[in-house]
């Protein structure tokens, strides 16, 4: 889409957000009730569908608008699987197949796949709980499986989301079809968009450290006015921006390099980036707020827990950072800098 | 909410930035290997006259100056891609480095016609180098209380004070003094001028100051009733402060503020071999992922000074986390060489190499406006002051 048509959409699921994922919300939903009113809204903006062509009845946006769409959504704690279904949308359209209404979410992993039939365990599925199905990608293969064709053991993330470990034994897809990215592809879209909500959480932490700055008082004055906050602080946007600017610029790579395989490198150096300064962000953050960020009456830990959640979902800094050190090692100190500044992988 | 947001909006570097960048390397890979310098790391404070003759010659040195000063007009971007490609490939740039970055453009920007013709094809010609005459004893952070006194007196000014912590004023031409020629020391910002001053002078003296390291790098530079004509007034009197915080901005925003030790992850990568353990593999790995984001949000920097707009706390920014990584980077890379070096001897060799690296790296948050300086340009970008 066009930027202003991208904006006015921003501007009008910004505003849908402010609305409607209040913290009654979001706290609810981590008591186990699932805000069916605020998905179907969410449906009938058609944001599940906004990388979905419009022949197939989707909005017809790019990866780049969903992963714009994704970081806002972030910046609001929207407390379901928007990402995880507009993303399996995406996947299901590119396969040939229909998306359907419904939340969605993405098993992806260490799966089987024998005359048709899916087996084999994944742990920490996001809204596994909720999800009406589950998308895989098995080799070449992507493979859509009903929630009734799954087992699904409840276990809720940190931030309270329904998380869980979903089986499958020898489960029929009600879907499968050529898969327009590989399975390793897959996990790598999977961690650019949560790089993209890392950055939405991220820039609503500084948000909410200045705000409390400068109304709460002590010794008689605002604390924003103290040079030992104000440092805090500004270190703490330091962090969000490097943050945001990764996690931006890895967006930008995978539109621009095509679904398929593009901007490889910059998805597994932005995730790394983000979910390493997931620690810092919250800890300056907390640190700033007091007591009063460490109550769960405050909206601070929305944010803060989801950083910590979202920097293990597909891929820690740990796992991308091996992959990329061992690329790199393996091409030698020569190969370091002409890699680095092209941003991609050693050849 | 309130804020301003931060945003460093994704950029390109244009294809004939690219395409510089190919040549900039061939050139490199060639000259770096042929030209002795005195560290076997060398960096943009490498000083190497015959090299910075040779970058000259290539028309590398002032490229986005008129050709009438022979400069070759090229973007700023194409600038930003030979400044990070003299980084990434170890070159001695040091001797021209400051009359590059910011001595020239301000000159440019502020110097009289006869300064620019005097001067500029010198610069471009890799022959003229220059020191920043900023610091003085009382006055580092709090650079508007300089004291050093510029009195007028016919035909120019007698010049009395000292400065400090001027890098190569032993082997350099000129130096840009900030001095104050009118008002009282009390004034702050006004009467602040700068001359441009010839460190052949009579009255000026200088005086080596060694680092931690027994590096000859910085001196003092004295004043004692040294006259300085009034065709080195740089700008007008009293304009000293307004352009030396658009010099300031030159020297905050560039790649230098991140890839000065380079050469510390570069041996990493070699002394780790070619199937490092996992462990090692993923710390290596998260360095170079900070890395590239760095390099990220410089460009995008770079790009938004190319289109016109004066990113003052994305540079602040930048030069923050760049000089926290480069601190970060010799302790890291230290500590994981000790259990996953390949030989023993490659080890200890390294272990030199980040020891050397550590004892440069206080300097990195403390040159160019130190992370306290900086983060209070940010918190007032916040709006918390």
């Amino acid at each position: 889409m066009d930027k202003e048509t991208r904006d006015m959409l921003l501007e009008t699921a910004g505003r849908f957000f402010t609305e409607r994922c209040d913290r009654a919300v979001v706290n609810n939903v981590e008591k186990g009730e699932w805000p069916a009113d605020l998905w179907k809204e969410i449906e009938e903006m058609g944001l599940p569908l906004i990388a979905v062509p419009e022949d197939k009845g989707g909005v017809g946006g790019t990866l780049a608008d969903m992963l714009a769409l994704l970081r806002l959504a972030g910046e609001h704690a929207v407390p379901v699987p928007l990402a995880e279904t507009a993303l399996a949308n995406l996947l299901i359209a590119a396969a040939g197949g229909e998306p359907k209404p419904g939340p969605a979410t993405l098993a992806l992993g260490n799966l089987k796949l024998s005359g048709g039939r899916l087996t084999g365990k994944i742990l920490r599925v996001p809204f596994a709980g909720v999800a009406e199905r589950f998308v895989c990608v098995v080799d070449k293969t992507l493979v859509v499986v009903g929630k009734g064709a799954a087992k699904v053991e409840a276990t809720p993330s940190h931030a309270g989301e329904p998380y869980g470990s979903v089986t499958f034994d020898n489960a029929t897809a009600e879907f499968s079809g050529a898969s327009a990215v590989s399975a390793e592809r897959a996990f790598e879209l999977a961690a650019v968009m949560r790089a993209m909500q890392m950055a939405g959480a991220a820039d609503r932490v500084l948000a909410t450290a200045v705000e409390y700055s400068k109304q709460r008082v002590q010794f008689g004055k605002p604390i924003s006015t103290f040079q030992a906050i104000q440092h805090m602080l500004a270190e703490l946007a330091s962090c969000v921006a490097a943050t945001i600017a990764s996690a931006e610029a890895a967006s930008r790579d995978a539109d621009e390099g095509g679904l398929a395989d593009g901007g490889a490198f910059s998805i597994a150096a932005a995730k790394s980036q983000c979910s390493d300064f997931a620690h810092r962000i919250s800890a300056i953050a907390h640190q700033s707020m007091g007591a009063m960020g460490f109550t769960h009456e405050h909206v601070l830990h929305h944010y803060t827990r989801r950083l910590w959640v979202w920097r293990r979902d597909f891929g820690s800094e740990s796992f991308w950072g091996e992959k990329i050190g061992a690329a790199y090692a393996k091409a030698g100190p020569d190969a370091l800098w002409p890699s680095l500044s092209a941003s991609r992988y050693p050849a | 909410m309130s804020i301003p947001k931060l945003e460093f909006p994704p950029f390109h570097l244009p294809p004939e930035a690219e395409a510089l960048r190919l040549e900039v390397r061939a050139f490199l890979k060639e000259a770096v290997p042929r030209i002795k310098t005195e560290d076997r790391f060398a960096s943009w404070n490498t000083p190497s006259p015959e090299f910075s003759r040779e970058l000259g010659k290539k028309g590398w040195i002032g490229i986005t100056w008129p050709k009438q000063y022979g400069g070759s007009e090229k973007s700023f971007l194409e600038r930003y891609v030979v400044t990070e490609e003299l980084l990434g490939n170890g070159a001695p740039a040091g001797a021209h480095w400051v009359a590059d970055r910011q001595s020239g453009p301000l000159l440019l920007r502020f110097g009289s016609q006869e300064q620019r013709d005097a001067i500029l094809p010198r610069i471009t010609a890799g022959e003229c180098f220059f020191s920043i005459g900023m610091s003085e004893p009382d006055s580092g952070s709090d650079l508007a209380s300089v004291r050093t006194r510029a009195e007028p007196v016919p035909g120019g000014f007698r010049v009395n004070g000292t400065k400090v912590w001027t890098s190569g004023a032993h082997r350099n031409h000129y130096c840009i003094t900030l001095v104050r020629t009118s008002g009282q020391h009390g004034d702050r910002h006004k009467g602040l001028s700068q001359l441009l001053v010839d460190l052949k002078t009579p009255g000026v003296t200088i005086r080596p100051i060694i680092n931690l390291a027994g590096r000859h790098d910085w001196n003092e530079v004295t004043f004692t009733d040294a006259f300085i004509p009034e065709s080195c007034l740089i700008g007008n009197e009293g304009d000293g402060w307004l352009q030396v915080t658009s010099e300031l901005a030159f020297e905050r925003s560039g790649p230098e503020r991140f890839m000065q030790n380079f050469y510390v992850l570069r041996e990493l990568v070699r002394v780790l071999g070619r199937n490092p353990s996992g462990r090692a593999a993923a710390i290596l790995g998260r360095l170079i992922a900070r890395l590239w984001t760095l390099r990220q949000m410089s460009v995008a920097v770079a790009g938004m000074m190319q289109g016109g707009k004066s990113p003052a706390i994305e540079a602040a920014l930048v030069k923050d986390l760049g000089t926290i990584y480069q601190q970060d980077l010799p302790e890291i890379a230290r500590v994981i060489s000790e259990s996953d070096a390949t030989t023993e001897d490659d080890m200890a060799d390294f272990l030199d190499i980040a020891q050397y690296a550590t004892m440069m790296a206080p300097s990195y948050t403390i040159q160019g406006g130190t992370t306290q300086v900086l983060r209070g340009i940010v918190a007032r970008g916040l709006g918390l002051r």
